[in-house]
């Protein structure tokens, strides 16, 4: 078990690469551009080849050195191989875009550095096989987003954004550091192979503490409720870094609970915690995004409201799906924000094919139906061919046909012509079928290599009803909007809501965010 | 202290109301960037020189009007501005506090001027009494009701629609308490409180800031420059209003919003009512400019004439006429056809090029394939009178429709709430795809081949050889035509850039300009119209075909629609095709040379690059316009840096074309250098920032990161390379071959007009055989080649 995991190169090969980066801060740079380009798409071969090195001769574990706490371990198994693969791959493509972005700014060659460092970080954190291999993973992460945060330090808001970005980032490598203490005198170990084969049979405070914190380290480096503020700001660097940072950054949360879910599972005070606070930023974050007028805003509520639902998941369980969902939000947001420059073009194409057709109150409830039937029956056909699925799984599959529901019924609106109608129901029982496929293609990748998912005793049936009805209800609120998004009585509510309830301002008045500076 | 409406005497009622209206004219509009076009950033301060609006400017909104004196020492030290220039400039200016003589001239350049600084606003005292930042604050809230109220189509959930400005903010600052928690306790009362119409919240402020009536134009401009691109919106939205006939209060109501604001402050800091009362009086003293901002003037003036004096030295009369062309081309005015006008004409000795405004002198209302929506492809000084739309099949169109919806229906699937959850596990995977097609550039590219447009309002024959006739006198096109004739639109090829209509044709209205193009070829193919243009004096040979396309100005490739040319002309349209093309390697050569890390070969991936930042220069440089036959300027390098409009005075009678040429192209022309000066010099407060953390807000502009501020004007990286400024901010020189005279009497119809020569906004110059004969000096009178003052 100590042959050389091939991926464990790609973090070096960028490194070095960034060091060079770094002899040449300033605009322009003969090299850079195209070297830290190159760089990461080597560390992607690396990670596709990490890939095939997993296939051909199994998981692998790789020993740096250090003993007892501080032994650094990295791991190649199918989660790390996922996460490596995903980061560098969006690593190249965020490079890529950088080369000729970036082109003639004052700092060109430091931006190139820092990226490169960072990416190089989180392609460390996620191999991550012993506990101080994860806290360096996240500190270095830390400390390089926070340079590229104040990469324009003369604006106020870059520097508040950079300021709430730590203080949260690092409370939760705090508590990391907290929960690895707990752990490691729980388990005797900081191999986090063995933390898992243990963690199961050692009970007791010290484990639940830890877990506890473990839950606590990940739902603020998720930007979970109520600390969410430090994501929604942080579009003041250029957009190859709001890529980075929420295509690949922001996982970070999630593959700390994925990593350690054998220890998570332990405590199923931990597993109904993060269903409600991540049901709850789901929801929160879901609601706040439709009041977004600007593109990276909206895009940014977005991912607090995604990693809300993956922590609901890693609640439920369903760690596999979780680790679906990080890998599709990853390549769909990276997407959205480098393409964010298109929202021009994108609002005016909405306007051009004329008004929307609003659903009634029975064209709704028709789709609700509808879109349960077909859940029904996709569900049915599943579990017929792949035997039954765990309540959580049917129920999770319930939530997201609620939001299958919202494009049928745009369909059925009375003044939908026909084939509108027609277009729409292909369109989601493809999106039906996709997600069920993609689900069970989750299930057989990473599912071996998970925890299987707890029985649903009293506790989690509650949760399973309490988390599909509010979902549901929102659905059915969502899809009755334009019924009453303008009525008087809800202009309060929006105004709220576009202020994100003021938990930001709450936490800006708290930390002096709201203090004049010097220049701005 | 409540305070009656009725209690305000009637004079000051309407003394300070419009006071408030002239502040908002001095506000310039910003065109939503679906649409955009250049606006002189100077608009309301054409009454004015530049001395003088860079003192209200500086006032207002503590910027500086001139670049740095740096620059200017720079090019006195390369050579670049002699000491004739400053001679020149000095000599020719009747500013009372000009220096003496040019050695004062150049010893007070050499002086650091002081840095600008706007007179402070109440928000501004409060922060620098309470150390919390109210500015930012106000920013920020005014920025999120903003961003909502404007929006055209972002958001899901947006605001109810139908309430004015003033109405949907007092809504909202009465529930928003960002302010409160901010500090600033009982804000959301104090809005609830505010009066009802903005006239009133308006008066209601003057009289509790103390505001005199002479203090109230600058003090509310000041206001107004805080909001940035959305009182610019705001001034958009008057503009079109006025346009059809009608009228538009929102500017003023976003000045009563920002005023209940500064009444709040002044009553929440009471320390600084001294401070704001000396910054009241400060704002009664009337604008007027300081020696230093003569000094600034007087430099950018000599710099003017500096390339004035080179320009002139490439004008070195004009090259002989081939019998009959072998080709004619005619482009857009746009300084970006030089380029490729020059190049064209390389390739053979017959081929001659025209310049004409891109919107080929039809007033188009055009209805895009499958869209409901129509667009104005004009100059947005005129209203559009030709309805035409893309020529396709009811059916098809409503296939195509439905297909769009349903796109849309999938769109808004992935937006909304609950759904949004299901879209990224059914689809979020295959964004992966996506991200190696954008990636590598291999997105359909290229502009959308729409089917050509047909005119829908119906055209009589008479109509139709009418028109054709008056564009083609306005082009100066009405003898020696070619058998082939193309008729060129332009549009730029660009990818993910919220800028991208800011690149298209101006004089289209921020539309590429190929359905201009084909319309006026399809009219003047029509054997109807050719039937009745000899009615209308004009001989056209009966095998001169027209036919339309479109130059694409990033990749310098030109597409010719020609569908329906006549096998006779098969072998001059291949030939055609040829010389574009090998013209095309040569523009895009010389191109490549001013664009960083740009080649040649290079250009086209460039505009299907995601993460371009500078795709093409569009106008940067711009400089001149010259308005003469091209035999005047033909051989001459100009360096894409002229508009060049053809135009032969002789053959116009009673110069209406010359009439129609100042006060149509000269005046877009003006807006579109201005702002790019405008951009280029202060872009603060005209500039669209960084492109690096552009935030698109509502689909009609952007801010910047997280900022609430809207931002209008350019980009930076659209004039600036990273090192150095792209575009050299010159104000227009237009050059004008016809009689002094004429050009006086057009002047003298058009006050307006006339404004922008005699504050210095335009240089104006009368060309004879293609050489510089005369300059205008303010006031009315020319200024002959080395000759005394003669008056026109």
């Amino acid at each position: 078990m100590s042959a050389l995991p091939v991926i464990a190169l790609a973090p070096t090969v960028l490194f070095a690469t960034s060091a060079f980066a770094a002899t040449g801060p300033g605009r322009r740079p003969a090299a850079a551009p195209r070297l830290s380009e190159a760089a990461a798409l080597g560390a992607a071969a690396l990670a596709l080849a990490g890939l095939g090195q997993l296939l051909l001769s199994g998981p692998a574990v790789l020993r740096l050195g250090g003993e007892g706490p501080l032994s650094l371990v990295l791991r190649l198994d199918a989660v790390s191989a996922t996460m490596v693969a995903l980061v560098a791959f969006i690593g190249w493509v965020v490079m890529r875009f950088s080369r000729s972005y970036l082109d003639g700014e004052a700092r060109e060659g430091a931006f190139h550095a820092l990226m490169l460092a960072t990416l190089a970080s989180v392609l460390l954190l996620v191999q991550a096989g012993s506990l101080a291999v994860l806290i360096l993973g996240f500190v270095a992460v830390g400390a390089g987003l926070r340079q590229l945060l104040l990469f324009y330090p003369e604006r106020a808001e870059a520097r508040r954004a950079a300021a709430k970005f730590s203080l949260v980032w690092h409370g939760g490598d705090l508590a990391l550091l907290i929960a690895a203490a707990c752990l490691w005198s729980a388990t005797g170990t900081a191999e986090l192979g063995r933390i898992a084969a243990l963690a199961p049979a050692v009970s007791g405070p010290l484990l639940s503490f830890g877990v506890a914190f473990l839950i606590l380290a990940a739902v603020l480096k998720t930007a979970a409720f109520p600390l969410h503020g430090w994501l929604t700001e942080v579009m003041e660097a250029p957009t190859p870094v709001s890529a980075l940072l929420h295509a690949g950054i922001i996982n970070g949360g999630g593959f700390l609970l994925i990593r350690m879910a054998e220890a998570v599972q332990t405590s199923a005070g931990a597993m109904a915690a993060l269903v409600m606070l991540g049901g709850l930023t789901a929801l929160f974050g879901a609601v706040v995004m439709l009041t977004q007028s600007a593109v990276k805003t909206a895009l940014a509520w977005s991912t607090v409201a995604q990693m809300g639902f993956m922590l609901l998941q890693c609640g439920l369980g369903l760690w596999a799906l979780a680790m679906l969902h990080i890998v599709a939000h990853s390549l769909y947001k990276a997407h959205a924000f480098l393409s964010s420059g298109g929202a021009v073009a994108a609002v005016a194409s909405l306007r051009r094919p004329g008004p929307i057709a609003v659903p009634d109150l029975v064209a709704v409830l028709k789709s609700f139906a509808l879109a349960l039937a077909l859940f029904a029956l996709v569900a049915g056909l599943f579990s017929l061919a792949l035997g039954p699925k765990s309540p959580q799984a049917l129920a999770l599959g319930a939530m997201l046909i609620f939001g299958v529901a919202y494009l049928v019924a745009q369909g059925l609106a009375d003044a939908a012509p026909v084939a509108l109608t027609r277009r729409t129901a292909i369109t989601a029982a493809g999106a039906a079928v996709a997600y069920f496929s993609f689900q069970l293609l989750a299930g057989l990748i990473w599912g071996p290599h998970l925890p299987p998912v707890p029985a649903a005793g009293a506790l989690e049936w509650a949760l399973i009803v309490l988390a599909v009805t509010s979902f549901g209800l929102v659905a059915l609120a969502q899809t009755l909007f334009p019924l009453w998004a303008h009525h008087p009585a809800t202009a309060g509510l929006r105004v709220h809501l576009a202020n994100g309830l003021y938990l930001n301002a709450v936490l800006d008045r708290l930390i002096g965010g709201f203090r004049a500076v010097k220049s701005n | 202290m409540f305070m009656n409406h009725a209690q305000i005497a009637p004079a000051r009622v309407s003394a300070i109301l419009k006071a408030a209206e002239r502040a908002a004219r001095a506000v310039p509009p910003a065109f939503p960037l679906d649409a955009t076009v250049a606006v002189n950033p100077f608009l309301g301060q054409a009454g004015e020189d530049l001395a003088t609006a860079n003192a209200r400017l500086r006032r207002v909104a503590g910027i500086s009007l001139v670049r740095p004196r740096a620059d200017f020492l720079a090019g006195i030290a390369a050579g670049r501005i002699t000491d004739d220039d400053l001679a020149l400039a000095l000599l020719a200016s009747d500013a009372p506090a000009k220096p003496a003589d040019l050695a004062t001239f150049k010893a007070r350049l050499n002086r650091p001027r002081p840095a600008p600084q706007a007179l402070p606003s109440v928000a501004d005292l409060a922060a620098r009494a309470t150390g919390t930042d109210w500015p930012a604050i106000i920013t920020r809230t005014v920025g999120l009701w903003a961003a909502g109220h404007f929006d055209r189509g972002q958001a899901l959930w947006t605001p109810a629609p139908g309430q004015t400005a003033w109405r949907a903010w007092r809504d909202w600052a009465t529930h928003d308490l960002t302010p409160e928690i901010a500090g600033l306790t009982g804000f959301c009362a104090h809005a609830a409180q505010a009066p009802d119409t903005p006239d009133r919240a308006l008066l209601r402020a003057a009289e509790r800031l103390g505001l005199s009536e002479a203090a109230a134009e600058t003090a509310l401009h000041r206001l107004l420059m805080d909001l940035g691109g959305w009182a610019q919106h705001a001034r958009w939205l008057l503009w079109q209003a006025e346009l059809d006939g009608g009228s538009d209060h929102t500017l003023l109501d976003l000045l009563a919003i920002r005023l209940v604001w500064e009444e709040a402050l002044l009553e929440h800091v009471p320390a600084i009512a001294e401070a704001w009362a000396a910054t009241a009086a400060a704002h009664s003293a009337p604008v007027e400019a300081t020696p230093d901002d003569v000094v600034d003037a007087l430099a950018q003036e000599a710099a003017e004439r500096a390339h004035q004096r080179r320009l002139a030295g490439t004008l070195t009369g004009p090259a002989p006429r081939a019998a009959r062309p072998a080709l004619q081309a005619a482009f857009c005015i746009d300084v970006r056809s030089e380029v490729i006008r020059r190049a064209l004409e390389t390739q053979a000795p017959g081929i001659e090029t025209i310049g004409f405004a891109g919107f080929f002198g039809l007033p188009l209302r055009h209805r895009p394939f499958a869209s409901v929506e129509t667009q104005a492809h004009l100059p947005v000084l005129l209203t559009p009178a030709l309805d035409t739309a893309a020529d396709a099949a009811p059916e098809t169109e409503e296939a195509a429709r439905i297909s769009a919806r349903a796109i849309r229906a999938w769109g808004r699937f992935r937006q909304a709430a609950v759904s949004s959850f299901a879209f990224v596990e059914a689809a979020g995977l295959l964004y992966g795809a996506k991200l190696v097609k954008s990636a590598l550039g291999l997105d359909r590219g290229g502009p959308a081949t729409e089917p050509a447009p047909r005119i829908e309002s119906g055209m009589s024959a008479e109509e139709k050889a009418a028109t054709a006739a008056a564009v083609l006198r306005a082009m100066s096109l009405t003898e020696g035509h070619a058998r082939l004739v193309l008729l060129l639109g332009h549009g730029a090829h660009v990818t993910n850039n919220p800028h991208e209509s800011a690149y298209h044709c101006g004089a289209c209205g921020g539309q590429t300009g190929e359905v201009s193009a084909r319309v006026l070829a399809m009219l003047l193919n029509d054997p109807q119209t050719r039937a009745g243009l000899a009615g209308q004096g004009i001989a056209l040979p009966e095998d001169t075909v027209f036919v339309a396309g479109r130059h694409d100005t990033t990749t310098d490739r030109v597409t010719l629609y020609a569908e329906e040319v006549p096998a006779s002309h098969a072998g001059d349209l291949a030939q055609a095709e040829g010389w574009l093309a090998a013209a095309g390697v040569i523009a895009r050569t010389e191109r490549a040379l001013r664009l960083p890390g740009a080649s040649a070969r290079n250009l086209p991936a460039r505009a299907r690059n995601w993460a371009e930042p500078r795709p093409e220069w569009g106008l940067a440089g711009c400089a001149a316009f010259i308005a003469a036959p091209r035999a005047a300027t033909r051989g001459a390098d100009l360096g894409g840096r002229a508009f060049l409009h053809s135009y032969d005075w002789t053959a116009d009678e009673g110069f209406a074309t010359l009439e129609l040429i100042l006060t149509a192209p000269v005046v877009v022309a003006s807006w579109i250098s201005l702002q790019y000066y405008g951009s280029s010099v202060a872009p603060e407060a005209f500039g669209g920032g960084n492109k690096l953390i552009h935030n698109v807000v509502g689909g009609i502009g952007v801010v910047q990161g997280n900022g609430g501020r809207l931002r209008a004007g350019l980009p930076l990286q659209a004039v600036h390379d990273g090192a150095a400024l792209a575009h050299e901010p010159l104000r227009l020189s237009v050059m004008i071959e016809a009689p002094a005279v004429a050009i006086s009497a057009v002047l003298e119809r058009h006050p307006e007009l006339r404004a922008l020569f005699d504050h210095g906004w335009l240089h104006l110059f009368t060309l004879e055989e293609g050489r510089i004969a005369a300059r205008y000096r303010p006031g009315g009178t020319w200024q002959g080649r080395g000759q005394p003052v003669q008056a026109a």
